[in-house]
């Protein structure tokens, strides 16, 4: 349990290459803890929005929103998860898309441990030492980049120069994903007015 | 039946009493705003209202054509430059004609003007009048009698057939002559006591944009012959502080310096402190009806640091303080009392607001309300020093009005100044300032760590013993931490 949840987490967020290759081979990774860790995400992300300290919290409270921040955060994870499976599928990936939610939601670890005391610490900081919280944040954001890009490497047993091309291509897919659901979107809306307005016709008659 | 009376009076009062108050707050016909820290425009209770309108056969002396200028004197005397009809109304503070200078003795001839555009009256009342068809300045005494006629500048920096057509006109202290000419791009053109052409001040920078230079650097040069020239714009008012400081706007798309305040060197030394650059409008539409961003036609500076610029754009005016915050912006196109047709001059009488409207030919006098007065002083107050007498003030304008950025701000400051550095980071906070809740904070950290350093020291050294001795306590029982290992 305790090894489950807190120990294998802690250790693959330091030694990526060990972590991964025991979350894809020893079934280590469980799709609970990655998806609690997602919640986590969200929850701090909320909670930096809301409690960083004057100096560094550039948002409109007016416009704050904790529903917002959720599906900020849980919709690109999942549009991530499915283009990156899309893409990989083709390009010889041996990852199953388990594999990819719990090894993504790993990665996404880092960012909550610098987060949640950053958020607490900036309220303690004068504006000169605003620099340490915006080094601390790109550190937490390049570390989890770091581990996406070894979670992909051994997930799909690919080259280093394979991993980079294909996070890149599923940057694409993700944009192409968002274009194509935009669009369904906006002909299923004109299909419905249509209806609607034949309907509308005929009672009218 | 008596009280079946007394019943009826008093409901009379209160209905009157009642429809009253709304009538004087309907009285504006415009919505007065400011911006906030995220740039919206947040509704201020109107800080001036329209008192009334002068007009020529108002006063006597039969309609206004085409008057292009005004000017208020420290006094209160109003000079109006009735450029249509070629003469200047010289008023006094109760708006009594005092006389009408039509015409001067040119060295023997009589001599009049030429559709003058621009007037000054110098500290020691001298007129100068940019008389811009005869293609001079004339310099006036203050009861109408030549002192000097500026003309043909020469100089190596002027072209051969350089047409000197003065637009508008300030003077310093030293008699120092500064002139906006039509056409002329390099600057405000300066002239000394005797009228010699001593060059430009106050150049504007030119910025082609990315794709002017990409254009221009993919085109032919026989393309590039028959290309716009990147000119800068020419500057279209100006006016001088008392420390002869020349303040002048100039109408640049896409600039944010159109409002300059240049030292006797000519280097722009206003303040843009505010969240976003003092250009009158910051919000607008792009496409339509009063599209695009502000006009700035006139510059008036009221003393204080506070300046008053004239949108012709949107018809507005706004008010800025000395840091470059807009205190206030109201007005509007329309044909009521206190909208304008085509403002051209703003002025300032004493306490009051006076717009010059070419189109209506007439000029609409403002009152400042409860809110515009405390506004004024509390900032004029602050610009002194004076910041105790300031915060009174302030808390009356926030009472009148909540969202007011600059209050909470005056009364940070003041706050600060009395080292109540808790109460200051609530107000700082209120006012959206960071840079000054920095400051704040850094003394307030400062202080609690002072009182508490105490605490903070046993804390450290009882948890640095518990770790201690917590380590000590794993070796000696290691049976224990190895079971967890395995």
């Amino acid at each position: 349990m305790k090894h489950d949840w807190i120990k294998f987490p802690l250790h693959l967020i330091v030694h990526p290459y060990d972590g991964f290759w025991d979350l894809k081979f020893e079934n280590k990774g469980k799709l609970r803890v990655a998806m609690t860790i997602l919640l986590l995400m969200v929850v701090s992300t909320s909670l930096m929005n809301q409690f960083a300290g004057f100096l560094v919290n550039f948002n409109d409270p007016r416009y704050l929103n904790t529903l917002d921040d959720l599906m900020f955060t849980v919709l690109p994870f999942f549009l991530f998860c499915v283009a990156n499976w899309s893409v990989t599928t083709l390009m010889e990936g041996e990852g199953k898309f388990r594999e990819i939610v719990v090894a993504t939601g790993y990665a996404l670890l880092p960012m909550i441990l610098v987060n949640l005391p950053l958020t607490f610490i900036s309220r303690f900081m004068t504006s000169e030492e605003t620099a340490f919280y915006w080094m601390l944040n790109s550190f937490a954001a390049l570390w989890f980049l770091y581990l996406l890009f070894v979670g992909n490497m051994t997930i799909h047993q690919y080259t280093a120069a394979k991993a980079v091309f294909t996070l890149f291509l599923t940057v694409i897919a993700m944009g192409i994903i968002v274009f194509l659901g935009a669009l369904a979107l906006t002909i299923s809306m004109d299909m419905y007015w249509f209806v609607y307005d034949v309907y509308r016709e005929l009672i009218f008659r | 039946m008596k009280r079946k009376k007394a019943l009826l009076l008093a409901a009379i009062i209160s209905l009157c009493v009642l429809t009253a108050a709304p009538a004087a707050q309907a009285a504006a016909p415009y919505e007065a705003y400011t911006y906030n820290y995220y740039s919206d425009a947040v509704a201020l209770p109107a800080p001036f209202l329209p008192e009334r309108t002068v007009d020529g056969p108002g006063l006597g002396v039969g309609d206004f054509k085409q008057p292009n200028d005004i000017y208020v004197t420290r006094d209160g005397i109003v000079y109006i430059l009735d450029s249509g009809n070629n003469r200047i109304i010289v008023l006094d503070d109760n708006w009594n004609v005092i006389r009408i200078i039509d015409g001067f003795d040119n060295n023997g001839t009589p001599d009049t003007f030429g559709n003058p555009n621009g007037i000054f009256v110098a500290e020691d009342g001298e007129i100068y009048v940019a008389d811009t068809d005869k293609r001079r300045v004339v310099v006036l005494t203050e009861g109408g009698k030549l002192v000097k006629i500026v003309e043909n500048p020469e100089s190596e920096v002027l072209a051969e057939n350089f047409e000197f057509a003065p637009l508008k006109v300030t003077a310093d202290r030293a008699d120092r002559i500064f002139v906006i000419a039509r056409g002329v791009y390099e600057g405000i053109m300066q002239f000394d006591e005797k009228g010699e052409f001593l060059g430009y001040v106050g150049t504007i920078k030119v910025q082609p944009s990315a794709a002017d230079r990409l254009w221009r650097w993919l085109a032919t040069d026989a393309q590039k012959a028959q290309m716009v020239l990147f000119i800068p714009t020419e500057f279209s008012s100006l006016d001088i502080d008392r420390k002869g400081f020349v303040y002048a706007t100039n109408i640049d798309v896409g600039s944010t310096e159109t409002i300059k305040r240049l030292n006797p060197l000519g280097q722009d030394v206003i303040k843009r402190f505010g969240h976003y650059p003092n250009v009158g409008d910051i919000r607008y539409r792009t496409y339509g009806r009063e599209s695009g961003p502000s006009k700035l036609t006139d510059i008036k500076v009221i003393g204080d640091g506070m300046y008053v610029v004239l949108d012709s754009n949107r018809a507005r005016v706004f008010t800025y303080n000395d840091e470059g915050e807009l205190l206030y912006a109201f007005g509007g196109r329309g044909t009521q009392l206190g909208v304008f047709n085509t403002p051209v001059a703003v002025e300032w009488q004493k306490d009051k607001l006076l717009v010059l409207d070419r189109g209506k030919n007439n000029i609409v006098i403002f009152k400042p309300t409860r809110f515009g007065k405390l506004v004024h002083e509390a900032t004029a107050l602050h610009y002194s020093g004076n910041t105790a007498a300031a915060v009174e003030r302030w808390e009356e304008v926030l009472r009148l009005n909540s969202n007011y950025d600059i209050a909470y701000l005056g009364i940070g400051k003041s706050l600060l100044m009395a080292k109540k550095n808790k109460e200051a980071m609530e107000y700082f906070k209120l006012g959206m300032s960071r840079k000054y809740y920095s400051i704040a904070f850094k003394r307030y950290r400062r202080e609690v760590m002072q009182e508490h350093f105490g605490t903070f020291m046993t804390t450290a050294v009882i948890l640095i013993a518990a770790f201690a001795a917590f380590r000590i306590i794993r070796r000696v029982r290691p049976g224990r931490s190895a079971g967890h290992e395995a």
